[in-house]
């Protein structure tokens, strides 16, 4: 507790000077700029916002991404509410009583309990992230290359289990994601590996440039077909942006109740945020005394979810964190941010570094409070941006990502994989080959790799020590199990 | 033919190239024997598998996944919007370390929006040239990265 008390202090003061300040509220506001916008989600916001990180110092740049990510989950169900229509997966749910609240003429009150509801969220979903992050951290540092390849395959394999859709179409990302990552010159033997004689693969595979790609070009061709759409609503009927007493009252039990579970999703891999807010809203409408209200206009609908939302958040960075390994997308594309700025997230960054690590903490705790004032009082003003249409947004996209990519490192031959990427993402999107495991597995196959190799070395290649080593069979155990209970249960579900 | 036939189609092929290829890497004589070869000789059964298993889910005429639809002639013209953004960009980083960024930057922008934002050119020449001064101003004034020079910025006192 003491310990944990001191780290808080050493992370408020990394946390507090002008200049983070200045970035969690300039990161916090164009996220949730981004996260409203229909159809662009916080992996995309992250994605093309890459580059004003470059130059920061590591804490800098952390915080600031951090403050885009929770800035975007404020803002993902700003589009629910007023146009019925979703800024990102994890705002589905945020339509179905949203929405017709502000049919009812309470888009006001709509808009504040969803900044509200998002605030408690994060702030008790932040307070879990202090006392879990240290634990976690200090029993990874044990861990040998055994343990290490094992985690991996258990947080990649949980990242097709636990989340919906085909198993065997997310075990094919995977493996295009673990080829894509062996791309180059191997760094344990010094072997140049499928380039197939094109000499500017020789470094690798970027993985941002693929994130680039997927997440902002690709975005781009999905939203291609639906330019058209003119988006309108009536500010004048929007009211008064407060909720009063009672109705508070209605939504505090289901919010601090949602909060706990979306948490417990966001650390788990692979469960992001579109889980966490369908399962908090099936147990409010259990839970409820009068269900039948759900769907059309219950306030606890609309806060319970966003509760979940932000508290998932706040989970999924524990992992990230502590591990160095992304649950979702989003912290996906924050951990190649960081890598590109030398920062590599896993048990050391705590041991080594804990002003990175406990800063970002720490600017997260205050950049709830900032953006609580960014999502109140300039909600009216900030929802008049829903009605930017998606002619003029594509192409600024499009631009921030292309430039994003080319100021990586300065060549033209990153564009060339950028375009590529984006037109495989976009088949496999047609495929419905889900994309974020590709990204996870590219991006955590180098590591993946040498573990592997380093503990068969340490066993003089025999691959008993997989097993040998208790955590590691573990999860090696866990990823087996999760695989078998995921087609069970999907056969069960293709049997109905 | 249905989205899990082709899907498994292509992860055999890749899988098979990929295997193959990895066979064919040095064999390592010293130190981590397995080396190189084994782990992307893993991931290449594990494809050729995964593929073989996605075209036999489909077997039972009843359960089989959604058909593929490209939509090539449905969505014909996203498609040529997306063939011609796609070669707009490699353009895009072949021209910009000779013209500058500025004008690569403002003209590419330009392209992309005539393409997307049909029949708006006033508006479209707007966009580009915003885009590409405040993009530089933020990018190379005020966060300092080194943009490739051109006859624009060369001329600029900073």
């Amino acid at each position: 507790m003491h310990s944990i008390l001191m780290n808080l202090s050493i992370g408020l003061q990394t946390a507090f000077t002008f200049t983070n300040i200045l970035w969690v509220f300039i990161g916090g506001t164009l996220g949730t700029i981004i996260g409203m916008l229909p159809g662009l989600g916080p992996a995309t916001g992250v994605a093309i916002l890459i580059p004003i990180t470059f130059g920061m110092n590591p804490a800098t740049a952390l915080i600031t991404m951090a403050a885009v990510y929770y800035g975007a989950m404020f803002g993902g169900s700003r589009a629910s509410i007023m146009l019925n229509i979703p800024g990102d997966a994890s705002a589905i749910v945020s339509c179905f009583d949203g929405y017709p609240m502000t049919k009812k003429g309470k888009a006001g009150t709509a808009l504040a309990i969803s900044a509200i509801a998002s605030f408690i969220g994060g702030m008790i979903g932040m307070i879990f992230m202090i006392f879990l992050s240290q634990p976690v951290a200090s029993a990874a540092l044990r861990f040998g290359p055994a343990e290490m390849f094992s985690l991996m395959l258990f947080a990649l394999v949980a990242t097709i289990t636990l989340s919906e859709g085909n198993i065997l179409k997310g075990l094919f990302a995977i493996v295009v994601g673990l080829m894509l990552s062996t791309i180059g010159i191997d760094p344990l033997a010094g072997v140049v590996r499928f380039t197939y004689g094109i000499s500017s693969l020789n470094e690798g595979i970027d993985f941002l440039v693929v994130i680039i790609g997927v997440y902002a070009v690709t975005e781009v061709y999905k939203n291609l077909k639906s330019i058209d759409t003119v988006y309108n609503f009536d500010s004048k009927s929007i009211g008064k942006v407060r909720v009063s007493k009672e109705e508070f009252k209605q939504c505090l039990v289901p919010m601090l109740r949602s909060t706990p579970l979306g948490f417990v999703i966001g650390v788990l891999p692979g469960m992001g945020g579109t889980i966490a807010t369908f399962m908090s809203y099936a147990m409010e409408k259990n839970l409820s005394k009068h269900p039948e209200e759900f769907g059309k206009g219950t306030i606890e609908g609309l806060a319970a979810p966003e509760a979940a939302n932000n508290a998932c958040s706040c989970g999924a960075m524990v992992p990230l964190l502590t591990l160095g390994i992304p649950g979702s997308a989003t912290t996906a594309v924050m951990l190649g941010a960081l890598m590109l700025l030398g920062v590599r997230p896993g048990p050391t960054l705590f041991a080594d570094h804990p002003d990175i690590a406990w800063g970002v903490i720490a600017s997260m705790l205050i950049g709830n409070i900032i953006l609580l004032f960014i999502n109140l009082p300039l909600a009216i003003p900030l929802v008049q941006l829903l009605r930017v249409p998606q002619r003029i947004m594509l192409p600024i996209v499009m631009g921030l990502g292309l430039i994003g990519a080319y100021f990586l490192n300065y060549s033209s031959f990153d564009l060339i994989l950028v375009m590529i990427s984006a037109l495989v993402g976009y088949i496999f999107v047609i495929l419905e080959v889900p994309l974020p495991p590709l990204v996870l597995a590219l991006i955590l196959g180098g590591t993946t790799e040498q573990s592997f190799r380093n503990a068969m070395v340490l066993s003089d290649g025999n691959p008993a020590i997989f097993f040998q080593k208790p955590i590691s069979a573990v999860f090696i155990v866990l990823a087996g199990v999760s695989l078998v209970y995921a087609l069970v249960r999907r056969r069960k579900q293709a049997a109905k | 033919m249905t989205t899990n036939i082709l899907t498994g189609i292509i992860s055999i092929v890749l899988g098979l190239v990929y295997s193959i290829t990895a066979l064919r890497l040095p064999h390592m004589t010293m130190g981590d024997r397995l080396g190189p070869k084994i782990f992307p000789y893993f991931v290449g059964i594990v494809t050729i598998i995964t593929g073989i298993a996605m075209i036999l889910q489909d077997r039972n005429p009843e359960k089989r996944s959604k058909k593929v639809d490209f939509g090539f002639k449905e969505h014909k013209n996203v498609w040529i919007k997306i063939g011609l953004l796609t070669i707009a960009g490699i353009v895009f980083g072949l021209v910009i370390d000779g013209l500058g960024y500025m004008i690569a930057t403002a003209l590419f922008m330009f392209f992309v929006s005539m393409l997307i934002n049909r029949g708006k050119l006033v508006q479209n020449i707007v966009i580009a040239v915003l885009f590409s001064v405040v993009t530089y101003f933020v990018f190379g004034v005020a966060l300092k990265l080194s943009l490739p020079r051109g006859i624009i910025e060369t001329m600029l006192p900073f």
